[in-house]
């Protein structure tokens, strides 16, 4: 049960930089029309994002991650739940795993 | 203000841009939905700060500080080495980017209202209660009060979830084994999955992969992250038609 110093300033430094994302669209647009390109380039960079955390994995080839991979896209396409989705893939690659542990 | 001078009791009238207790209660109560799914996030966040290293009241100062579910778990991808601030900040930035949209739709409804009313609807927005709060205002609620409101129970709940999250994932010690590794990597395929919903989101995605792997190769990893986000903004920026210059030749 402790904090690191280093980590106190990483902490407050994101909650200032999140913080200013929460109010800044609202006091910009005072001054600053959103036009399309800029509304269409703010809505790409959540999915890109996300495409930036799983890329690296799925590039490293791994049977276990991109059989996970595959299934949670499946479970979210069919069930619509992100949650429900995250927990099949984690599943998955559990067992293929422990198969992978046994076929050795 | 009304005649028993109780003016923060109730809007004094229905037609009138106002932040009341009875709006904070009605969005309290229609964020109850809202909460579950938060919650279940937040275990999700407290499981993998436990894996990266975070201590109980770090991970639960993390989820209180910056309350962003998607960019703290990207976050979190940097944090087993050295904690690396300009790009956790960066990343922060462009994971709530999108929240500039969400002020920015809010501006109409929360500008006539004092400091201490606006920014504390703003700390605690999230995408659900904006929905929700956006789609109330569109149905001629003008009490702002339920933008708070629909706020809390979420938050909360994002907090609680994260302590016992840690708590849970303290207690896992073979994470590997039951697959909890993966429990980023999921989320964030199972969010990139929702966040994908329109053609035009295609090329930029496209884009971001091939910067990613790109980069993975040349750079830290919360940069990868970053020159993702950037490639796939770039791409989204160009793709779409600049009707501001049009005019009639």
């Amino acid at each position: 049960m402790s904090v690191r110093p280093e980590f106190m300033l990483a902490v407050f430094a994101m909650g200032i930089a999140s913080f200013a994302c929460r109010t800044g669209g609202f006091l910009l647009m005072r001054f600053v029309p959103i036009t399309p390109r800029v509304e269409a380039a703010l809505r790409a960079m959540p999915l890109a994002v996300m495409i930036g955390i799983v890329a690296p994995v799925a590039a490293k080839g791994q049977l276990a991650e991109l059989t996970g991979i595959v299934a949670v896209a499946v479970v979210m396409k069919i069930a619509g739940n992100d949650f429900l989705a995250a927990l099949t893939g984690v599943a998955v690659v559990a067992i293929v795993r422990s198969a992978g542990r046994l076929v050795i | 203000m009304t005649s028993d001078g109780r003016s923060e009791q109730r809007c004094e009238s229905p037609s009138r841009i106002c932040f009341s207790r009875a709006g904070i209660l009605a969005g309290f109560a229609a964020g109850q939905a809202l909460a579950a799914g938060v919650f279940t996030f937040g275990v999700a966040f407290g499981v993998l700060a436990a894996e990266a290293g975070l201590s109980s009241l770090e991970a639960t100062l993390m989820s209180g500080v910056i309350y962003s579910g998607s960019a703290q778990l990207a976050v979190l991808q940097d944090w087993p080495g050295e904690p690396l601030i300009l790009p956790a900040v960066v990343t922060i930035l462009m994971m709530n980017a999108r929240y500039l949209l969400y002020g920015a739709a809010l501006r109409p409804w929360l500008a006539p209202l004092p400091p201490h009313q606006t920014y504390p609807a703003l700390f605690f927005l999230g995408d659900g209660n904006w929905a929700l709060s956006m789609k109330r205002y569109g149905a001629n609620e003008l009490d702002a009060g339920y933008v708070l409101g629909s706020g809390l129970p979420m938050y909360a709940s994002w907090l609680v979830g994260t302590v016992l999250g840690h708590a849970a994932g303290s207690a896992i010690i073979t994470l590997e084994r039951f697959g909890l590794d993966f429990m980023l990597v999921a989320f964030s395929t199972a969010l990139a999955i929702d966040f994908c919903k329109a053609r035009a989101d295609i090329l930029p995605a496209v884009a971001a992969l091939a910067v990613a792997i790109l980069c993975n190769h040349v750079a830290p990893s919360g940069w990868t992250i970053v020159a993702a986000g950037l490639a796939g903004a770039n791409v989204a920026f160009f793709l779409r038609r600049d009707t501001s210059n049009e005019r009639q030749a």
